[in-house]
């Protein structure tokens, strides 16, 4: 290719490029619709559901006070830390629970994979931001919240090229 | 009788003596990073005579993070989050060969359909890893655009792995034993869309990029590495295969399902700064051939994981693995002593390999040929400094 075509070809891609959508998430207007709830774990059968790992969902009716999240997070970021709580649940004898600090938390999710009792999850919110450090602990009340979140934009690929419509 | 080219070339030589003479004075030295925009936590000092580099030492180890001492206090699957962090944006490729060596140690086989997911998340990670490459490699010739259009296209194939593992870069996805999850119900359909745009956004890229005129006088016939001299000091990857010499470890040692995937190996004889840009680009392409076959023969259901103890212990032994990641060769050398922490983990990457032929290539060539010639070798220093 000589160099007059070549420069031509190549203005001529890039002015293609004015009559196109642009391909941008205007976050926060809009926000990206998500596969289920968040990542899963089934420990009988020894597999995840997938879904974005962001903050965790803690039942407090399942949880056993077993610590095996927390000693699956020592070698990772150490952000669990098992906490004394008010409640008194029959299947909790010893009335601790974990305690994330979203600080430390790399969000691998292996503490979901080692909770054999169904009790914490991931859920799909991940807007964490906080102006203290100690906000971004969050005690085990913080964590049975669930989480609202509502992200509707799909990646749409039509005659337009990509777009988040 | 002396020709006129002999004269000049006398005359040259009694230049030459007198720039010995007074070296001490005409070199100038510069220290290029770890600030420079691009060479990412990386420095070089180069000497120069005018505009010529004629002396260059490359001073990697600013990242250095001692991941295969960490890998020796943690048991086999708390090591797969950190072992990402040198390549976030190829993880599942630095997390691939590590799984295949623990599986290789403990002697368990991934179920079927777990490797071909394993397979489908390394090349889309290769995609996500060869665009972010290119993007800076445009920014380094002062080519904007290219730095957006990788960049935005990206976006395609983050989204899939997002879908697949959960987040956008860091997956942890690989873990021996398998994966950690099976594909979303509608994965199929979404990634064979997307994956198709993309190669169809890739096409693009020649007219704007690789057939420019400007890129071209750049790149053609700057930092030439011979095939004898690639073999010589041990490249690998894309470096290589830039090189001339067709060697790619999907190809010579087919891990997990790839000796079932019909798939050319693509190289160039021009050995030119060029030829290191445009191989990775057609890599690009051979992997959307790669993911299309993948999602066509890949079971209908079926196990993804084999179940392990979260302490799995393997026998005293050894286990040495590799694979092809987007920067050439990554292998694991996993020492064990029979407890669940290994005993030593070595890791042999790509980037340090092709750092060795840095220096190699810029002694002689012009300070202005540097970013070509450097982002070329398809070098991450973190991943270099472990």
């Amino acid at each position: 290719m000589n160099t007059a075509s070549g420069f031509i070809k190549a203005l001529e891609s890039g002015t293609k490029h004015l009559f196109i959508k642009r391909f941008t998430l205007r976050y926060p207007e809009q926000k990206l619709k998500f596969d289920g709830d968040g990542y899963q774990f089934d420990p009988k059968k020894g597999v995840g559901i997938a879904g974005l790992r962001g903050r965790h969902i803690l039942f407090h009716d399942k949880c056993t006070g077993c610590q095996l999240c927390s000693i699956a997070c020592e070698g990772i970021a150490e952000a669990i830390s098992m906490v004394k709580v008010d409640e008194h649940w029959k299947q909790n004898k010893k009335s601790i629970m974990p305690q994330i600090d979203y600080g430390k938390c790399v969000f691998c999710g292996l503490c979901v994979d080692a909770c054999p009792f169904y009790a914490l999850y991931m859920t799909n919110d991940y807007e964490l931001s906080s102006y203290t450090k100690s906000h971004l602990i969050y005690t085990p009340s913080q964590l049975a919240v669930k989480p609202k979140y509502d992200g509707d934009v799909e990646i749409k690929i039509d005659s337009m090229g990509a777009n988040h419509g | 009788m002396s020709t006129l080219e002999e004269k000049i070339d006398e005359a040259k030589n009694l230049s030459m003596q007198i720039v010995k003479d007074s070296e001490e004075d005409r070199l100038m030295t510069l220290s290029v990073g770890p600030q420079h925009p691009g060479s990412g936590h990386f420095r070089f000092v180069i000497k120069i005579d005018g505009d010529y580099i004629v002396y260059v030492d490359p001073d990697p180890g600013y990242v250095h993070r001692g991941h295969e001492k960490m890998c020796e206090y943690r048991n086999f699957f708390q090591n797969i989050p950190h072992l990402e962090r040198p390549v976030i944006h190829d993880s599942c490729n630095i997390t691939y060969s590590y799984s295949l060596a623990i599986e290789d140690l403990i002697g368990i086989t991934v179920p079927r359909r777990g490797q071909f997911i394993r397979a489908i998340a390394s090349e889309l990670n290769r995609l996500v890893y060869t665009e972010y490459w290119l993007a800076i490699y445009g920014i380094f010739l002062g080519h904007s655009t290219m730095f957006m259009w990788p960049a935005g296209d990206r976006e395609l194939i983050i989204d899939l792995l997002e879908r697949l593992t959960g987040h956008r870069v860091t997956h942890a996805f690989n873990i021996p034993g398998g994966v950690r999850n099976d594909m979303p119900y509608n994965f199929k359909e979404k990634c064979l869309t997307q994956v198709n745009y993309f190669e169809k956004r890739l096409k693009e890229y020649e007219h704007i990029f690789y057939n420019n005129p400007l890129l071209r006088q750049r790149t053609e016939g700057v930092g030439i590495l011979s095939k004898e001299d690639a073999i010589k000091l041990g490249v690998t990857g894309s470096v290589l295969r830039a090189s001339g010499v067709p060697y790619d470890i999907r190809k010579v040692e087919p891990y997990d399902v790839y000796d079932e995937i019909d798939f050319n190996v693509q190289y160039m004889k021009t050995c030119d700064s060029f030829a290191r840009a445009y191989v990775p680009y057609l890599d690009m392409i051979e992997s959307c051939h790669i993911i299309r076959q993948l999602l066509d023969k890949i079971p209908e259901s079926g196990d993804v994981r084999e179940k392990l103890l979260s302490n799995v212990k393997g026998p005293p032994g050894e286990s040495f693995k590799r694979i092809e990641s987007g920067r050439g060769a990554l292998s694991y050398h996993i020492v064990s002593d029979g407890t669940s922490r290994a005993y030593r983990v070595k890791m042999s990457v790509g980037s340090f390999r092709n750092l060795l032929a840095l220096p190699f290539l810029l002694v002689g060539s012009k300070l202005g040929d540097m970013p070509p010639i450097y982002w070329s070798l398809n070098y991450w220093p973190v991943e270099a400094d472990r």
